[in-house]
């Protein structure tokens, strides 16, 4: 007679039980994660390996049966390359003004909203603006701002009497950059209002009102409460926001196309240019994985500053 | 015995699914028109009227990134079945083994002795197979402002010397705002900018793009560009970003007196000038005349499922009376005989200035590096020459290593 017909409820005894359940709960997290993990595999990890296998192979596209391995030679390529360096100038300073002003005019602006006043919700709503346009409809928007001969920019700081001779904001390289730059933080910065809107909810009121009895200032309050109050938010958001800026390039695409010659490059967008336009994507990849690499070393050192900062 | 029925019933049923099937395919075709509009409608239409069991879907890819998707689209096995090819990009696809030759086609079909002479010769490849179907040609040329030009007094420029002088004598202040209202021409710096850049370049004597592209002859085209910009400012400011669309948007709202383009845009010229508006030949530069022939043909690709059906619908574009329907679309000229006996589409001043400029016209070099001088090459290096990043010199050795001399 089998063992189980021996037990007419077909229950596991207590020991076996406890190991099904041990196995099941041991089990049960990898069978449901599975699915989404199988799927980030397929999706963002297979062509990260992919990539990196193609930075070491000699690969332009229109020569398809061609691929030959030739080591670092693509990374040593790229680190003489003018362009390479000029992109990253282009790139540390894209980041380095972008974020900071984002992220002043974010909280100037959730810190405004914070207040009590008439209309407040259809402010926030309005703020939302920018973040919710598409990159493309807002390049194309800001082309016809700078625009030379119709651009609004212009025809302002003309009657202003700012400038005497309208500028081609676009098309002069000293200019390109930090008018692209001034685009993307017009349509950033809602994201650290936002952001930090929500983290200045959650600081109890009476924080404020402890701090007002003893007398603190409006600056000291915020200075001692209201920053504390929201570091974790911040430091998530300068993160997400550094990642998400630093590999942004549809923007420039549009606006500039990375030109006037090389003065609005960043390395997304050469590795793109190489890649897609070219068709070299041994090269393109290279920039890429140089790029990656040259990031996660600022997220890690932000993230290792930041932590302590913020314990 | 029912069985066997049954059997030979389903048999019977899967043949006859198969034969609709292989009845019914459909033809992916990408093109690239400058007007918005989807003219290919009614071209689709009539020709799935003749043609039952062939659906064409045509798609109006966007002509600056037009290149970038063809090769992405073949190399990522996604390629249409037919396309609107150029010459430039022939070298190219025939090393990434993209194209079908069409030879044996070609010459199986009625329509080809209709073709305008030597039009087949020009788009045959360096192998001596012919890929490409013509569908269309231009040849660039000048456009400019007789109001405006009569206004100073002025003479259609026939040397660079004299393009120099009356560009200057066009960019005025016309309001006396002391701002400039009027450039005297309409340079395309952005991708594309090579044919204007070439007119006053590539005639010059010893100037090739290919082996002679460092002398000085090379050197005094390229510095005469720059000086147009940098020393007389007879281009817009923003020239050396501005495309297809704001050099012919400037010359059309008045901003510009003189532009290069082709018969492609007379039309929405007279449009909007009606007879302020006329064209000449490119000037002669340094001895010689130089403008671009702008070839755009089909093509059936290698990936193609159905090969017939792909042909069909290429070769019918380029048939007698299609052809003219197309080239209403597109603006530019038809390649058939018939079609062009007559040819009422366009003014007869731009017709004109097509033809007189037709024996100095040329193809780009027919190598697999002109697809990157188009795209990046020219563009960069055009753009850092006109904001004084690099000197023209500079610019022209950048040419030369592409090219490969």
């Amino acid at each position: 007679m089998p063992a189980q017909d021996r037990n007419p409820t077909n229950r596991p005894g207590p020991k076996e039980g406890l190991t099904g359940t041990r196995l099941g709960r041991s089990v049960l997290p990898y069978a449901m994660l599975s699915p989404a993990v199988i799927v980030t595999l397929a999706i963002v990890f297979l062509p990260m390996l992919q990539t990196a296998w193609m930075s070491l192979h000699d690969y332009v596209l229109f020569r398809p049966n061609d691929f030959t391995f030739v080591g670092l030679d693509n990374f040593i390529a790229a680190l003489q390359d003018e362009v390479f360096w000029i992109s990253l100038k282009h790139t540390v300073i894209w980041i380095g003004v972008t974020i900071p002003a984002q992220l002043l005019l974010g909280l100037v602006t959730a810190l405004l909203l914070n207040q009590n006043f008439p209309w407040r919700p259809v402010a926030r709503a309005l703020i939302i603006i920018p973040w919710a346009l598409p990159s493309v409809v807002i390049a194309l928007m800001w082309v016809w701002i700078y625009d030379s001969n119709y651009g609004v920019m212009n025809d302002f700081m003309l009657r202003l009497g700012l400038i005497e001779q309208a500028m081609p904001w676009l098309a002069n390289p000293k200019t390109a950059l930090g008018a692209i730059i001034l685009t993307l933080t017009w349509q950033g910065f809602p994201f650290f209002a936002v952001m930090i809107l929500a983290g200045l909810q959650s600081i109890p009121r009476s924080y404020y009102e402890a701090a007002s009895i003893d007398g603190a200032s409006t600056w000291r309050q915020f200075w001692h409460i209201t920053l504390p109050g929201i570091s974790g938010v911040l430091v998530t958001s300068v993160l997400l926001r550094t990642i998400w800026v630093a590999n942004s390039f549809d923007v420039i695409f549009v606006m500039t196309g990375g030109g006037p010659g090389y003065s609005t490059y960043t390395l997304p967008l050469y590795a793109f240019v190489k890649a897609r336009t070219n068709l070299d994507f041994g090269y393109g990849s290279a920039l890429a994985v140089l790029f990656t690499i040259l990031l996660m070393g600022v997220v890690m050192v932000y993230l290792r500053r930041t932590g302590k900062a913020v314990q | 015995m029912t069985i066997y029925k049954t059997l030979g019933l389903a048999c019977s049923a899967l043949a006859f699914s198969a034969a609709i099937a292989s009845a019914d395919s459909t033809v992916r075709f990408w093109y690239h028109f400058d007007n918005a509009d989807n003219p290919m409608d009614e071209l689709v239409a009539n020709f799935e009227a003749a043609n039952p069991g062939i659906t064409v879907e045509a798609e109006n890819i966007p002509w600056n990134s037009y290149y970038d998707n063809l090769y992405t689209a073949v190399i990522g096995g996604n390629a249409p079945d037919a396309a609107m090819v150029k010459m430039f990009a022939q070298p190219r696809l025939i090393g990434m083994g993209a194209l079908e030759p069409i030879g044996e086609r070609i010459d199986a079909w009625d329509g080809k002795a209709d073709l305008l002479d030597n039009l087949l010769d020009l788009t045959k490849a360096e192998d001596g197979k012919s890929y490409y179907l013509p569908v269309q040609y231009v040849v660039l040329y000048l456009y400019y402002r007789p109001d405006m030009f009569a206004e100073l007094g002025l003479d259609v420029p026939a040397t660079c010397e004299d393009f120099r002088n009356v560009a200057q004598q066009l960019t005025r202040d016309t309001d006396g705002d002391g701002q400039t209202d009027i450039y005297g021409f309409g340079f395309r710096g952005g991708k594309g900018g090579h044919d204007h850049w070439g007119s006053f370049t590539l005639g010059r004597e010893g100037v090739n793009l290919v082996g002679g592209m460092e002398n000085d002859s090379a050197a005094e085209g390229t510095q005469f560009v720059v000086d147009l910009f940098q020393e007389d400012k007879v281009f817009p400011p923003s020239a050396p970003n501005d495309g297809f669309q704001e050099t012919i948007g400037g010359f059309k709202a008045g901003k510009t007196a003189m532009t290069i383009h082709h018969i492609g845009s007379a039309n929405g010229m007279v449009e909007a000038l009606g007879d302020n508006v006329d064209a000449a030949p490119v000037p002669s530069c340094g001895g010689g005349q130089w403008t671009a022939y702008g070839d755009e043909s089909t093509a059936v690709l290698s990936s193609a499922e159905d090969k017939d059906a792909a042909w069909k619908w290429i070769s019918f574009l380029s048939e007698s009376g299609n052809n003219a329907k197309f080239n209403e679309a597109t603006g530019q000229l038809p390649v058939t005989k018939s079609d062009s006996d007559g040819w009422t589409l366009h003014p007869k001043r731009f017709v004109d200035a097509t033809v007189n400029s037709l024996p100095f016209a040329h193809l780009l070099p027919n190598t697999p590096e002109t697809s990157d001088f188009v795209n990046t090459v020219w563009p960069v290096s055009m753009q850092r020459a006109l904001t004084g990043d690099i000197t023209a010199e500079e610019m022209n050795a950048e040419i030369a290593k592409l090219f490969g001399n």
